[in-house]
């Protein structure tokens, strides 16, 4: 992987798309090409050589100077991507609140100290039946998160704890935010052609959000779309799909009086196929809008978050995105493949999935978030 | 179970009475009774809508624009008329339209032809030929029947393919799902129209009064 011989040759050539020309042609090619070789050297990698990722990450660079306490800056940096892949209709949307908490005036919890209040923001949401409530989700959710944490935080609930506290409130929020979606249906008269207001009854969204803190990660998810933590080179899903089948969801499906059928893929009543999300009316209650959440301490381990919906995982696996995502934030893919990775940013890193996902035939909206939790890259690269 | 009723009750599940049952069966009787064969199954709905039958079949007779009153459509564009180069939007029986699906189903299009539109009757039929879906040689039909003043009562009815690695529960729930919503959307359409009309054709109340 490390010596292809795609090395040098082309330095001066910033790939542009400009003109159909056959040149143009030629070098989108190669870079598909790299691309896949890109994502086959991961696999290879994360199949027979976990050791040496291992090894890798833990070479702790820059942070060796720093006795690190329980605490760590919330985000190095973070970058996203969003495509609309081969789909007709764009339904992702993607949301980065840097310090989302101090939009409400919620000063008591960074006076507290802890870095209570400087927690960074991320989500990816995956719609279907249209565009709305993913878009309401984008515009509202860290807004209503902020509003129930601040809540929880001046009723200084302390003996709860600051992870109950957490997950109360994306509990509270998640609730909130389905409510919100499902109340502008019940607002709104059904008009005369009849495609609107009612069609918004089969409207939905997954949810992923992770809030990013100093000490500590919390994701909330609802739904197929997932969040990655990747510590110590290894892969570490911070979230479970909600996919129908499987058998606690199914089980919980059949307990509301739902059903689940294999019509093409397992899907709820045989239509949706997943079994939580926000919106879809029509499916309430087998369909529910409850996150799991999960709280992790943070540890001087974790190298980043990946958030990403399903046009992502159903064609790259957890291990092959973090290999990606670490071989270009350390700077390694952009010194293999000067042509097709233009650097070793955060953005990069999202960007060369989604381009992973696309050359491996993704048909879906590919949205992805990589946020950066500490440098992997050394200064001179 | 051999008893030899008058009247025998309506079918388990189509949340009928016994007297609404008996005035829509012979409509049953005419339009919604199949030969299921094997590998195939049907089922029948019912929706009960207040609004006078003329407002629901003035939505469901218009096979161009389904998404009127059916959930899941994205658009539909009605094929032109091989026969007919007059008029582009009349609704023949054999004419057909291409249905694009929402995202998120197991299903992306649909062609369908219209087998049937009799406004006498109210009584409309389509078959699905063709697309990118599960429901093979789905037939359905749909009637509207007045059940008294204010009620109409809607009809809807298939035959339709078990596809393979399907039982015929599994197909039942889907199709039904499907068309329970549509008829759900079908009742709220119609009742909003048919109050609209009935708003129209009252005295415009009062003024209201002078704002602050």
């Amino acid at each position: 992987m490390r010596e292809t011989g795609a090395t040098d040759e082309g330095h001066a050539c910033e790939v542009v798309v400009a003109g159909g020309d056959g040149k143009a042609a030629a070098a989108r090619r190669r870079r598909r090409l790299e691309l896949r070789r890109l994502g086959l050297a991961a696999e290879d990698d994360a199949a027979a050589k976990r050791i040496r990722s291992v090894k890798d990450g833990s070479s702790s660079d820059d942070s060796s100077t720093e006795v690190v306490p329980r605490s760590w800056p919330a985000c190095v940096s973070h970058g996203s991507v969003s495509v609309i892949g081969r789909r007709r209709e764009m339904e992702d949307a993607v949301a980065i609140e840097r310090t989302f908490m101090a939009s409400t005036g919620d000063g008591a919890g960074a006076i507290r100290g802890g870095g209570e209040g400087e927690e960074d923001f991320f989500a990816v949401y995956d719609g279907h039946g249209g565009s709305r409530v993913a878009e309401a989700c984008r515009k509202r959710m860290h807004v209503v998160l902020a509003e129930e944490v601040s809540l929880r935080r001046l009723r200084g609930q302390s003996a709860s704890g600051g992870d109950v506290r957490w997950k109360e409130a994306m509990l509270a929020s998640f609730a909130r935010m389905d409510g919100e979606v499902v109340g502008s249906v019940a607002a709104a008269a059904p008009r005369v052609d009849g495609t609107e207001p009612s069609g918004f009854r089969t409207v939905g969204s997954t949810a992923v959000v992770a809030v990013v803190g100093r000490r500590r990660i919390v994701v909330a998810n609802c739904g197929d779309s997932r969040a990655v933590l990747s510590r110590g080179g290894v892969a570490l899903p911070l979230s479970t799909d909600h996919k129908p089948d499987r058998p606690d969801e199914l089980e919980r499906v059949e307990a509301a009086g739902g059903r689940v059928i294999n019509w093409n893929g397992y899907r709820v009543l045989g239509v949706l196929a997943t079994s939580r999300s926000i919106g879809d009316y029509y499916l309430k209650p087998f369909v529910s809008a409850e996150p799991e959440v999960r709280v992790v301490e943070r540890t001087d381990k974790d190298e980043f978050l990946i958030l990403a919906s399903d046009g992502l995982w159903d064609v790259v696996s957890n291990e092959v995105a973090c290999k990606i995502a670490r071989n270009c934030l350390n700077g390694r893919a952009a010194s293999m493949f000067p042509e097709s990775v233009s650097g070793s940013s955060a953005a990069d890193a999202a960007a060369l999935l989604a381009e992973l996902a696309v050359s491996r035939g993704s048909r879906d909206n590919i949205s992805v978030v990589v946020v950066e939790l500490r440098r992997l890259k050394s200064r001179a690269a | 179970m051999e008893q030899q009723e008058e009247v025998p009750p309506p079918p388990a599940g189509l949340g009928l009475t016994a007297e609404e049952y008996a005035q829509v069966r012979a409509t049953v009787e005419a339009h919604h009774r199949y030969a299921v064969g094997p590998g195939q199954c049907s089922s029948l709905l019912a929706q009960r809508i207040h609004a006078p039958p003329a407002a629901v079949w003035a939505v469901v007779r218009r096979f161009d624009c389904p998404q009127v009153y059916k959930h899941f459509i994205r658009s539909c564009v009605l094929r032109p008329d091989p026969h007919h180069d007059d008029n582009g939007n009349d609704l023949r029986p054999g004419r057909l339209r291409e249905v694009s699906v929402i995202s998120g189903l197991p299903a992306s299009t649909s062609t369908e032809r219209l087998d049937l539109l009799d406004d006498a009757h109210r009584v409309f039929g389509f078959t699905i030929t063709g697309g990118e879906h599960r429901l093979r040689n789905y037939r359905s039909v749909t009637t509207v029947s007045q059940l008294d003043e204010i009620c109409t009562l809607v009809l809807e009815s298939y035959i339709v393919d078990v596809p393979d690695g399907n039982t015929e529960d599994d197909t039942r729930l889907f199709a039904d799902t499907v068309i329970r919503l549509n008829l759900q959307k079908l009742k709220s359409v119609s009742e909003a129209n048919a109050n609209a009309a009935a708003a129209a054709a009252a005295p415009p109340p009062p003024p209201p009064a002078a704002a602050e």
